[in-house]
């Protein structure tokens, strides 16, 4: 279980990464225009979600457990990495 | 038990047991000192061969115009430099590496499955033998070591060349798959009590991140060259893009492994540095905890950067983008090191000594690649740089630093241990100076070679684009640096001839290994320490002679069995005895078996390459003969007034866990061929117009309630392990089950289609495949389940074939329906416009 | 066009950086971009090296300020506050510059190239087609080039006008080029291709806009 929460935020990191570039991908392949980009934000903003709260220190039961300090920056890194790496959804070419 | 014998009978007794005898019978040998040694050993080897071609490669383009290679031959050797040095070097080097080391820093006697690693080291031997062989008679790879399709298709490369490289390098990457196995498992599961994970050493941890990192990453390597192959031999299209492959999926699932490949040999090193500095700085590492976080999140974001290999194959500029910044980000738990590293050395006490200096050597040269590699991680800048001689520096720095420097380091670190003797240092400094002056002579300069335009793999270039003086002293630096490999060389060769014996603990080191006698004895520790600290703060050369007078766990040698014990996997709680197996030729045939079926494939000997698996498949059966128990013993003494179980009456032994994580590889492997599929529809050209596969629905869904339920049998086979009626009756059904299925999916593979005219039908037909053969292993596991219980091994306590046959039988169910999901979706009007 | 101040900006070291393939000697305002990139990035770098550098000399000269700093300030510091930032501020210009370099937009003049082991073949905007290794092109344009290939997978790398894109079987990709003056531009194959792979040169010839028009109406 402490080995689930050490690698919990970086597996949905990787997730997160694997759907984003699929769905890229999927959209240029299938020519989904306009609705491209909103759906890349949304999933965005999702894969956000679950990473901010395994990043809050004072979750219940956070701060226990025998990895409890890895673990909490481990998930901190993962959402720094998420916030950062798919940031360019934002605003980078889609399919040039 | 009773009366405790004296250390030298103690040792007599228990090496009796333990020992390898000489002659012939070492080809038996299972034990994990002598294995790591013989890896080490050939990979040095290797690392000599592939220096050897380096210098060839420098010779030749020292001058331009040069005459001495043709571009033939200069392919073949520029290929198999690489190849040599990435998977025939430096995998196996930090493998062995970790097979010797680990077991002694964790305090087991050896590795979960001492003929795993002997096997492993086999498929080693011969896989690396084919490709040496293959390269002195002429017909070496020449497709470069990421042998990028469709130059090694079958059009292009058609000889042997490139089918040496796929069924070579599959035959090495065996090595790799067991090695990962065996050692996650024995990280997790087989230290000294009272060692939680939270104690490990920090090399402890480095390696479970690595043996995690090679179980996802390998397996999409493994794919790629069997899809390749397939293609060469059988004309099933993956890669060709006139039917429906393409050319790019090779480089995804190339790079999907190639990149987390370089973090899998940068991690061990690392945890050769996070073990040396401490001892030098004379303090504990610091931000031990930071650390384990950094190299959680390295392993993670290295998955996320395989496309920076492929910047200018025209990729939409977002998708670029997430690589770029996962490439660049990749840098962050590297500096969390990189400064935890110095902040040691400057809150401790430092010491200056050999080690010390080929670690300066690494962070002079690895942060340097470290900062050309964030430089090539900016998309413009690579689209200049990509596949110029700047690439070549920088992979160079960051390999070279990255892993040659921490394990010269580690070298002169811990030689010691493996010969029992101390260098006398007088080679080592001149060494170091030649490694590091030529290394940086050769490659520096190539920075500039290759921002000046020089692409690599060019055998020779005219005079005229002022690369002429660059070249020239790079092939000068190279010879430098072969002379400075050659002096730690000889120095290895004195220090085991002349060197000075000593003691105990030569660098008044804080972990576990150094408790050992040197050179270590066959079994390890006479006794097994109980740890009620951070195992990287220990005396052992206090720990040490206590154990060896048999104070501690398993002090004792009885009933002439190989006993070792295995730990809950976090607390570090005494939980198991583990009984080992004992030497045998089983691995050796096992392996030689293994070789008839890839020189079938290689020879195009196609009808012997069955008998070849056939042989192999019934050599492995006859593995678990004689293991195991035939009654409960219950708990047994082992020592300081604890008893555990044996490991077969756990629930969740080492047996179990090794084929959890076999599981998660194949799932890998067979993710990444839905990818493959997906890909392809999505993605690769003249897809428009092509039929579709044709599977008949009543044999897919018949197949899939089949596969389902023999997973269901063999489960509640698992859950009856007492009663005997039940757990036949469910095995023989899963058994049946299986091979119905297997027979309705050879059926589909039939129906689908002429698989070599189209991707579309390639794909279902080997995915149908992978799922028949899961169908038939599911159907073999129920069959062994069923065997080892006529046999008297099961009981309602002794239960791990049952729970194999149900995680193999669930495998395969779950397998078959995702199988044939993938062919119904390119059965579809799906095709992308 | 001659470009003084450019040149003046220029850092001595590039003076031996010259050549007829060498990405260090732009000649196109694309090229000019990715070079000026590249000298950033490398003082940059040179500064964190020496940084590195210093500070682990320092472990061991141990002065006082060294021994003082805390183990959090050594990681955090160091592993977190000092990169972080960098990374973020290059990256994201990388990528900006990255979007501005991307072949969309107005449509230029728009030629092809096919890779065939182990020659290039162009296409014209008119469809004309030649196979004797050069291309013809305006100057002072941007324009762009549709890169295929009939075999293996190759390269298409012209240095002195921009960076490479792979000419892959079964796909066909574009890069946008710009060349300031009239004159010669050497480009080569820069993914390898087998034993041709050495030699598989090409020239791009930019004209003046007259000379261009002149030679594309001569139907030469």
């Amino acid at each position: 279980m402490p080995l689930v929460r050490l690698v919990a935020g970086f597996v949905i990191w990787s997730a997160g990464f694997v759907v984003l570039y699929a769905v890229q991908a999927l959209g240029c392949a299938y020519g989904w225009g306009d609705w491209h980009r909103p759906v890349l934000i949304g999933l965005y903003l999702l894969a956000l979600a679950p990473l901010s709260w395994l990043a809050i220190p004072a979750r219940a039961g956070a701060e226990e457990g025998p990895l409890h300090f890895a673990a909490l920056w481990a998930n901190r890194a993962a959402l720094l990495a998420a916030v950062l790496i798919f940031m360019p959804v934002t605003f980078a070419s889609l399919c040039v | 038990m009773s009366q405790t014998p004296s250390p030298i009978g103690l040792h007599k007794q228990l090496d009796a047991i333990w020992r390898t005898p000489p002659g012939l019978a070492r080809l038996s040998s299972v034990n994990h000192t002598i294995l790591g040694k013989r890896f080490m050993a050939l990979a040095l080897l290797f690392f000599a061969i592939g220096g050897l071609l380096s210098m060839l490669i420098r010779a030749q383009l020292a001058t331009p115009n040069s005459a001495f290679l043709g571009p033939d031959i200069y392919n073949q050797i520029f290929t198999m430099h690489g190849t040599v040095m990435m998977f025939l070097f430096a995998i196996p080097m930090f493998e062995g590496f970790a097979i010797y080391m680990l077991p002694k820093l964790l305090g087991a006697r050896d590795l979960a499955f001492p003929r795993l690693t002997a096997y492993g080291f086999w498929c080693y031997l011969f896989g690396g033998s084919i490709l040496i062989i293959a390269m002195l008679a002429g017909v070496a790879p020449n497709g470069g070591w990421f042998m990028y399709t469709p130059l090694s298709s079958k059009p292009y490369t058609p000889g042997i060349n490139a089918d040496v490289w796929l069924l070579g390098i599959t035959f090495v990457e065996i090595s790799a798959v067991t090695a990962a196995i065996e050692l996650f498992v024995t990280i997790l599961k087989m230290r000294a009590p009272g060692m939680a994970l939270t104690r490990m050493p920090l090399f402890a941890w480095y390696m479970l991140v690595t043996a995690g990192m090679m179980i996802i990453g390998f397996p999409p390597l493994i794919l790629g060259s069997i899809l390749l192959e397939m293609e060469r031999a059988f004309h099933l299209p993956f890669f060709d893009p006139t039917r429906g492959g393409d050319p790019l999926l090779w480089q995804h699932l190339f790079w999907l492994f190639g990149h987390p490949e370089v973090y899998i040999i940068f991690l061990p090193a690392a945890g050769a540095l996070s073990t040396i500095i401490p001892v030098f700085a004379q303090r504990p590492i610091l931000g031990y905890r930071a650390i384990i976080a950094a190299i959680v999140a390295m392993a993670f974001l290295s998955f996320g950067l395989w496309v920076h290999h492929m910047f200018t194959v025209g990729i939409p500029h977002l998708a670029l983008a997430f690589f770029s910044a996962a490439s660049a980000l990749v840098a962050i738990p590297t500096a969390v090191q990189i400064f935890a590293w110095i902040g040691t050395l400057a809150s401790g006490k430092p010491r200056w000594d050999i080690p010390m200096l080929y670690v300066f050597g690494f962070f002079a040269v690895f942060v340097c690649g470290g900062l050309t590699g964030v430089m090539l991680a900016m998309v413009p800048f690579n689209t200049q740089a990509h596949d110029s001689y700047f690439v070549v520096a920088h992979l160079h720095y960051v390999l070279v630093g990255g892993f040659v420097f921490p394990m010269l380091a580690a070298i002169y670190y811990w030689l010691p241990h493996i010969s029992g003797r101390q260098s006398l240092y007088r080679l080592s400094i001149p060494a170091f100076w030649l490694i590091l002056i030529g290394f940086n002579l050769t490659f520096f300069l190539m920075h500039l070679t290759g921002l000046m335009g020089m692409p690599r793999r060019i055998s020779t270039y005219p005079s005229n684009w002022g690369w002429d003086w660059l070249n020239l002293l790079s092939s000068v630096g190279g010879f430098i640096l072969t002379m400075g490999f050659a002096l730690v060389l000889a120095d290895m060769v004195l220090q085991f001839r002349f060197g000075a014996r000593f003691r105990r603990d030569p660098w008044q080191a804080g972990t576990l290994e150094w408790a050992t006698a040197t050179p270590p004895p066959s079994y390890n520790f006479a006794a097994i320490p109980h740890m009620d600290t951070r195992a990287d703060q220990l005396r052992p050369a206090r720990i040490g002679p206590t154990l060896a007078g048999g104070d501690g766990y398993l002090g004792f040698a009885r009933n002439g069995e190989q006993e070792t014990l295995a730990v809950d996997m976090m607390s570090g709680d005494a939980e198991q005895l583990i009984v080992l197996p004992r030497r045998s030729y089983l691995p050796l045939w096992t392996a030689m078996a293994t070789a008839s079926f890839f020189l079938a494939l290689l020879f195009k000997l196609y009808w012997l390459a069955p008998f070849g698996a056939l042989a192999t498949l019934v050599l492995f059966l006859c593995w678990p003969i004689g293991l195991g128990s035939k009654s409960d013993r219950g708990p047994i003494d082992i020592g300081r007034g604890l008893a555990v179980p044996p490991d077969v009456e756990a629930p969740d032994n080492v047996t179990v866990l090794a084929n959890r994580t076999a599981l998660v590889m194949n799932g890998t492997l067979f993710a990444s061929l839905l990818f493959g599929g997906l890909f392809l529809l999505v993605v690769a050209p003249n897809w428009q117009g092509s039929s579709a596969p044709t599977l008949p629905l009543w044999a897919g869904a018949l197949a899939v309630v089949a596969s389902l339920s023999a997973a269901g049998a063999s489960a509640m086979a698992a859950r009856r392990p007492g009663s005997v009626l039940p757990l036949r009756a469910g095995l023989v059904a899963a058994i049946a089950l299986q091979v119905l299925a297997l027979t309705l999916l050879a059926l589909s593979m039939g129906a689908l289609g002429d698989p070599t005219g189209h991707a579309r039908q390639a794909v279902p037909f080997v995915t149908l495949g992978y799922a028949a053969l899961h169908c038939g292993l599911g159907a073999i596991m129920a069959a062994h389940a069923l065997w080892r219980h006529a046999q008297g091994y099961v009981s309602a306590r002794r239960r791990t074939e049952l729970v194999l046959a149900r995680l193999w039988n669930g495998y395969a169910g779950g397998v078959v329906v995702l199988a044939l999901g993938l062919v119904a979706l390119l059965g579809l009007n799906g095709v992308a416009p | 066009m001659f470009k003084p101040v450019a040149l003046g900006a220029t850092p001595l070291l590039l003076t031996g950086c010259t050549g007829a393939l060498s990405t260090l000697d732009p000649a196109g305002p694309r090229a000019a971009n990715l070079a000026t990139l590249w000298w950033v990035m490398l003082y940059g770098s040179a500064l964190l090296f020496a940084l590195v550098i210093a500070l682990f000399a320092m472990a061991y000269l141990r002065p006082a300020w060294v021994a003082r700093i805390t183990p959090v300030q050594w990681i955090v510091g160091g592993g977190l506050v000092l990169p972080i930032p960098i990374l973020i501020l290059l990256t994201g210009t990388a990528l900006v510059l990255g979007e501005q370099l991307l072949p969309r937009g107005d449509a230029p003049l728009r030629f092809g190239a096919h890779a065939e082991r182990w020659q290039w073949n162009f296409t014209y905007p008119d469809g004309r087609e030649m196979s004797d290794d050069v291309l013809h092109i305006p100057a002072g344009q941007p324009i762009d080039v549709a890169v295929s290939s009939a075999d293996v997978i190759h390269s298409f790398w012209v240095p002195r006008l921009g960076g490479k894109i792979d000419a892959i079987p079964g796909h066909e990709n574009l890069i946008r080029l710009e060349a300031d003056e009239p004159g010669t531009y050497w480009g080569q194959c820069a993914e390898y291709c087998g034993p041709g792979h050495d030699s598989m040169w090409f020239r791009i010839e930019a004209h003046t806009d007259e000379d261009f028009t002149a030679l594309m109406e001569g139907g030469q």
